[in-house]
C-alpha cells in the first residue's frame, strides 16, 4: 500500500469507530493504463454495526473490501488512501507480515461461493482448526475442540459427526456456515461478507442472514455486508452505503435510506425492484448501463442515466454532503444535495 | 375466460446417475415426478421453486428438449410428445425458449445477424433479403441498434445479450415462450429493463409464457398464474393474487415470507425455517416437505398427499390444507 | 474478482481481436514465427522444385557417382550419380504431399467422428470411442506397417496408412470440445429452433472445435512426415526411382561409409520440417489456450 503524499494522520480517534477509511482509491492497470475502480471513498464502521455496501456489478463494492485487507493483486492493482484506520491503527504501510496478523485474525472475510473458498481435499473440521493453529497459541487438540464448538455455534447439525467430512459432502448452505465458522474462529472485530447469500436459495438465505445477525449480537463484532440485493440490505443492515461506478453516492441509516432514498440512483434502484410483498404495477427501469471503467465520464458518473441531470452534473463531481444540517444521511448529488445550485452553476460558468 | 394454449399432464422425467467407487451404483433422480398444469393463451404462468426442484427440467421437457419419460403435453390441441420429427420442427416455430445465462446462450463464433437470419432461412420463412430486413426490425424491437447485426456476442453486455436471445426466440414467431430464469443473472436495473421489454413483447406479439424463476417478486410482477414446485412435484397452483394473499401450502407460505423485501420495517425479523431441501435422489417418504414442515402430522410422513382441487382456479397438495392447522399466523416469527 | 472483468473496456471487434491474438503470439514467441517461416520456405521449395533444381532428379550418371558437395553438385551425388540437392527438392514434393493429404483426410474424417461421438453421447459415443481407443493403442509406425504390408507399397496406400493412424487422434481431439460446447445453451436454442442435427454439428459445433483441431494438425503433420520417412526407410514407401526423403536415407545408408552426405542431407531436411512444424504448432496452441483467449 502506498500512502498518498498529502496524507494526514487522523488526529481525533473516536473509540466507538472500529474502521475509518478515508479517500480510498483503488486502481487497476488495464491495457497499460491505470483506471480507478474505487474513487476516493470514505466511510466509517462503528463497533457492533452492520454496514451494507450495495450496488450493481462493477460498482467497486468488492474491491473496497479487498482493499481494506490489502488483497488487491499488486502487479495490476494499486491502493491509495489517506488512511485506513483500524482500531486506532493505520493499516496503510503495514508490512505483509503485519497484514497477515490482521487478516483472518482481526478482520476476516466470507465469500459468495464457499466451494471455491474451501479446500476440497481437507476436512471441514481441519480447515476451521487451521485458522486457530495459525493465529492462536493452541495445540492441535485444543484447536480441534474449539473448531467443533464453532461448527456448533454456526448451527451445523450433528457437527461432531460431520467434523471429518469434506466440503463436497456439504450443501451450499452448510458450506457457507463452515465459512462463517472459519471467519469467526479468531473472534475478529470485523467480518467482511462479500455476497455471502447470493448463491443460496431464499429459505437458506434467510437462515444464514438470521445466523449472521445472531452472531453479531452475541460476539459484538462489526459486519461489512456486500450485496446487490436491497431486500437483503433492508433485513440485515444498520447503515447502508450505496455505490455507483466506484463512488459512494449515498450513505445513511437503513431506515432513513429506505424511507427517503435521496440520490436519483438509489431512488431508481428501489423503484426497479419487483416486490414480492405487494403488487407492482410498473417497474422503473434505469436506461443505459454503467460506463466501463476505462471510459468514465467527467462529473457525476450517473449523470448520463439520470432524469434530473443538469449541465453542472456533467462537469463537476459532487461530494457527499448531509441532506440537511445535522443529519447522518449523506448524498453526493448536485440536484438532491443541500446545495445552492444557482451559485455553484454561476461559479462553474463564470 | 382465455382458452388453454398448453396443457401438461402428469409429466415425469427421471435421470439415472452412476455414483460411488469402486463399485458404482445407479441412482434415480426424480427430477420431475408427475406434474400437471395449464397455460392460458396470452398469459404468463410462473414456475417457482428452489434449486433442484425440477423447474428447469420441466421447462425443457415440455419443449421436448429432454424427452419426458411419461405424461402428456398438449399444445393448442396437438399432442406434442407423440409428434413425429418433421411435424415437431413445424411445432418448434410456435414454442420457443430463452435462457438464464446470457454468456452461454449465444454462439461465440457467430455474428448476431447470422444467428438471427439462420432460423428464418431454415424454416423458409423469408428469403435472404427479407430475412435481413426482418432481423433489423427484430433488433429494433428488442432495443438494439442495427449495427449489432455485424458484431459478435462478446462485444455485448449481459443485458444486451439477453435482448439478443429474446430476438432469436422471436425470429420464428412463437406463441409460447419458456423463459428459464431470464433475469436472474442480471443486475437489478437491467433486470427491470428486460422484464419491461418482455411485457411489451407479450402485448405486441400476443405471447404466452412459462416463466421459470426462483424470485417471487419477479414472478409476482410478470405472471398471472403460478405453480410452486418442491422436489419434482407441484405443491400449489393458482392465480398469483390469491396465492400471495393466502398461501395454502406451508412451503408456499415460507417461500413468500422468506423473500427479502426492500423495507426494513418488514424484513427485520427472520422466519424460523427448518433444514434444507433434501436430495432428489432419495426424497423423504410421504409428503416430500414433511421434514421441514412445522405442522407435519403422522400421515404426512407416510402418505404422499393427493391433489386437492380447491376451486376452479386453485389446487394444493397438502394433507392438512383444510384442517386450519396451516392458518394465517404461520410461520411464527 | 468478478468486478474487474466486468469493468474491462469493451473488447475489440472479432477480426481485429484475432489479428491481435496472432500478432501477440508471433511477437511474444519469436520461435513460432521462425517455425512458420521455415515451413513456408520448405513448402515453396517443393512447389518450385522444377525451377530450383539444378539437375533432373532421376537421370543416372554412373561417372559422377558418390561425389561430395561441389559447385556442380551442391549436395553431392548418390550411388547412381543423381544430384542429391535436386532429389531433395522433388522428395519434398512427395513427402509433403503424402503427409499433407494424409493429415488433411484424417483431420476431416477424425473430426467428423469426434463431433458425432461427442454430440450424440451415450451408446454412440461408447462404441465409437472404444473402437477409437483400440486403434490408438497401436504405435503409429506399427499400424502403418501393417496397413502398407497388407495393401502393398504405393503412394496411395501410404496416404491411407498414415491417415488411418491419425484418425483416432483427431477424433479424440475433436470430441473433447464438442462435449463442452454441447452443454451450452446456444446448442439447446438450436434444437428448440428445430435445426437438424447435421446443421447443428456443422454450423454450430464445428467452428468451436476447429482451432484445437488445426493446432493438432500442424503437430501431427510432422509425425506424418516422420512416419512416411520411416516406412520408406524400411522399403515400404513409394517405389524407386522416385525420390522420397526416407528412401534417400535408406539408399544413402548402403554407402554411408563412402559418402555420409547421402543420408545427412535428407535427414537434415526431415529434422528441419519436423522442427518447424512443432514450433508452429506449439505457438498456435499457446495462442488458443483458454487462459489467453478472450471469448
Amino acid at each position: 500500500m502506498h500512502t498518498m503524499p498529502n496524507s494526514i494522520q487522523s488526529s481525533e480517534s473516536n473509540p466507538d469507530i472500529i474502521l475509518d477509511v478515508r479517500k480510498l482509491r483503488t486502481s487497476f492497470r488495464i491495457a497499460g493504463e491505470w483506471h480507478a475502480a474505487v474513487r476516493d471513498i470514505s466511510f466509517t464502521l462503528r463497533r457492533n454495526e452492520t454496514l451494507a455496501l450495495v450496488g450493481e456489478s462493477g460498482c467497486g463494492k468488492s474491491v473496497t473490501a479487498l482493499s481494506v485487507l490489502d488483497l488487491v493483486p499488486s502487479q495490476n492493482g494499486r491502493i491509495e488512501a489517506e488512511q485506513i484506520q483500524f482500531n486506532g491503527r493505520n493499516l496503510l504501510g503495514l508490512s505483509e507480515d503485519e497484514m497477515r496478523e490482521i487478516r483472518g485474525n482481526r478482520i476476516s472475510m466470507i465469500f459468495q461461493e464457499p466451494m471455491t473458498a474451501l479446500n476440497p481435499v481437507l476436512s471441514v473440521g481441519h480447515q476451521v482448526a487451521e485458522a486457530l493453529l495459525y493465529h492462536r497459541d493452541m495445540n492441535k487438540e485444543e484447536a480441534n475442540r474449539a473448531a467443533l464448538e464453532l461448527l456448533d455455534q454456526v448451527k451445523i447439525p450433528s457437527a461432531s459427526s460431520r467434523f471429518k467430512e469434506y466440503p463436497h459432502q456439504f450443501s451450499g448452505g452448510m458450506r457457507q456456515r463452515v465459512m462463517i465458522a472459519m471467519a469467526l474462529a479468531c473472534r475478529p472485530d470485523i467480518i467482511l461478507a462479500d455476497e455471502p447469500t447470493t448463491a443460496l436459495d431464499v429459505t437458506i438465505q434467510s437462515q444464514i442472514l438470521a445466523l449472521l445477525g445472531e452472531l453479531k449480537r452475541d460476539t459484538g463484532m462489526s459486519l461489512i455486508f456486500i450485496t446487490h440485493n436491497l431486500g437483503v440490505v433492508a433485513s440485515i443492515a444498520d447503515r447502508v452505503a450505496v455505490m455507483y461506478a466506484g463512488n459512494i453516492v449515498e450513505i445513511a441509516d437503513v431506515d432513513s435510506l429506505f424511507a427517503h432514498p435521496t440520490h436519483p440512483y438509489t431512488e431508481a434502484l428501489m423503484r426497479s425492484i419487483p416486490r414480492s410483498d405487494r403488487d407492482t404495477e410498473t417497474l422503473h427501469s434505469i436506461p443505459g448501463q454503467v460506463p466501463p471503467i476505462s471510459r468514465m465520464p467527467d462529473g457525476c458518473r450517473f449523470a448520463a442515466r439520470c432524469d434530473l441531470a443538469r449541465p453542472i452534473c456533467r462537469k463537476l463531481d459532487p461530494a457527499l454532503q448531509q441532506i440537511n444540517a445535522g443529519s447522518t444521511h449523506e448524498v453526493a448529488c448536485w440536484v438532491r444535495g443541500d446545495h445552492d445550485l444557482t451559485a455553484i452553476e454561476d461559479r462553474a460558468n463564470g | 375466460m382465455a382458452d388453454t394454449l398448453l396443457r401438461i399432464e402428469n409429466i415425469k422425467k427421471f435421470f439415472h446417475v452412476k455414483r460411488g467407487f469402486p463399485v458404482a451404483k445407479t441412482m434415480t433422480v426424480r427430477a420431475v415426478d408427475g406434474v400437471s398444469f395449464e397455460v392460458k393463451r396470452g398469459r404468463s404462468f410462473g414456475l417457482v421453486g428452489e434449486s433442484g426442484c425440477g423447474k428447469s427440467t420441466l421447462g425443457r421437457a415440455l419443449l421436448r428438449l429432454v424427452e419426458p419419460d411419461s405424461g402428456s403435453v398438449t399444445f393448442d390441441g396437438q399432442d406434442v410428445l407423440s409428434t413425429n420429427a418433421s411435424d415437431m420442427r413445424a411445432l418448434r416455430q410456435r414454442m420457443q425458449i430463452i435462457f438464464q445465462d446470457p454468456y452461454s446462450s449465444l454462439n461465440p463464433r457467430k455474428r448476431i445477424g447470422a444467428a438471427l437470419v439462420e432460423p428464418l432461412l431454415v424454416h423458409g420463412l423469408a428469403d435472404k433479403r427479407q430475412a435481413h430486413e426482418r432481423v433489423l426490425k427484430l433488433l429494433d424491437e428488442v432495443g438494439l441498434p442495427p449495427d449489432a447485426a455485424n458484431r459478435f456476442p462478446h462485444e455485448f453486455s449481459g443485458g444486451q445479450r439477453q435482448r439478443i436471445g429474446i430476438a432469436r426466440a422471436l425470429t420464428v414467431g412463437p406463441e409460447l415462450i419458456v423463459a428459464d430464469e431470464p433475469v436472474s443473472a442480471l443486475d437489478v436495473s437491467i433486470q427491470a429493463q428486460i422484464l419491461l421489454l418482455l411485457r411489451e413483447l407479450q402485448e405486441s406479439h400476443n405471447l404466452s409464457f412459462v416463466f421459470i424463476s426462483h424470485d417471487l417478486g419477479v414472478v409476482r410482477f410478470f405472471c398471472q398464474d403460478m405453480a410452486v414446485m418442491y422436489l419434482g412435484r407441484i405443491v400449489e397452483t393458482g392465480p398469483i393474487p390469491r396465492i400471495f394473499e393466502e398461501p395454502l401450502h406451508p412451503y408456499t407460505h415460507i417461500l413468500r415470507d422468506a423473500s427479502p423485501v426492500p423495507d426494513p420495517r418488514q424484513s427485520r425479523k427472520f422466519l424460523h425455517i427448518e433444514g434444507e431441501v433434501p436430495s432428489a435422489v432419495n426424497p423423504p417418504s410421504g409428503c416430500h416437505f414433511h421434514p421441514r414442515c412445522p405442522y407435519a402430522a403422522d400421515i404426512c410422513k407416510k402418505v404422499s398427499p393427493d391433489w386437492h382441487q380447491v376451486d376452479a382456479e386453485r389446487g394444493v397438495a397438502c394433507h392438512l390444507f383444510d384442517t386450519g392447522n396451516t392458518g394465517p399466523d404461520y410461520p411464527k416469527r | 474478482m468478478t468486478e474487474k472483468s466486468e469493468n474491462m473496456p469493451a473488447p475489440l471487434s472479432s477480426s481485429a481481436l484475432f489479428q491481435e491474438q496472432v500478432k501477440r503470439t508471433f511477437r511474444s514467441n519469436k520461435l513460432t514465427g521462425l517455425g512458420a517461416v521455415i515451413f513456408l520456405l520448405v513448402l515453396l521449395a517443393a512447389v518450385f522444385a522444377p525451377l530450383l533444381s539444378t539437375h533432373d532428379p532421376l537421370i543416372q550418371n554412373i561417372l559422377d557417382r558418390l561425389e561430395g558437395p561441389s559447385a556442380q553438385f551442391w549436395m553431392g551425388t548418390d550411388a547412381y550419380g543423381r544430384d542429391i540437392y535436386s532429389r531433395l527438392l522433388y522428395g519434398a514434393r512427395i513427402s509433403l504431399t503424402i503427409g499433407g493429404v494424409a493429415i488433411l483426410s484424417a483431420m476431416v474424417i477424425g473430426t467428423a467422428i469426434g463431433i458425432i461421438a461427442g454430440y450424440y453421447g451415450g451408446k454412440v459415443d461408447d462404441v465409437i470411442m472404444q473402437f477409437n481407443d483400440i486403434l490408438l493403442a497401436f504405435p503409429t509406425l506399427i499400424l502403418g506397417l501393417i496397413v502398407v504390408a497388407m495393401l502393398g507399397p504405393s503412394m496411395q496406400n501410404m496416404i491411407i496408412a498414415i491417415s488411418l493412424t491419425s484418425i483416432p487422434g483427431f477424433a479424440r481431439i475433436a470430441r473433447a470440445p464438442t462435449i463442452v460446447v454441447r452443454e451450452r445453451d446456444f446448442i439447446e436454442a438450436c434444437r428448440a429452433l428445430g435445426y437438424r442435427d447435421w446443421r447443428i454439428m456443422v454450423f454450430h459445433i464445428l467452428p468451436n472445435v476447429t482451432s484445437e483441431v488445426l493446432v493438432m494438425a500442424s503437430l501431427w503433420l510432422a509425425t506424418a512426415i516422420r512416419t512416411e520417412a520411416s516406412l520408406s526407410f524400411i522399403g515400404l514407401g513409394v517405389k524407386p526411382p522416385a525420390a522420397t526423403w526416407g528412401g534417400m536415407i535408406r539408399e544413402g545408408f548402403e554407402n554411408i561409409l563412402d559418402n555420409p552426405w547421402l543420408s545427412i542431407f535428407p535427414g537434415l531436411a526431415i529434422l528441419l520440417v519436423v522442427f518447424s512444424l512443432n514450433l508452429l504448432g506449439d505457438g498456435l496452441r499457446d495462442a488458443i489456450d483458454p487462459k489467453t483467449r478472450v471469448d
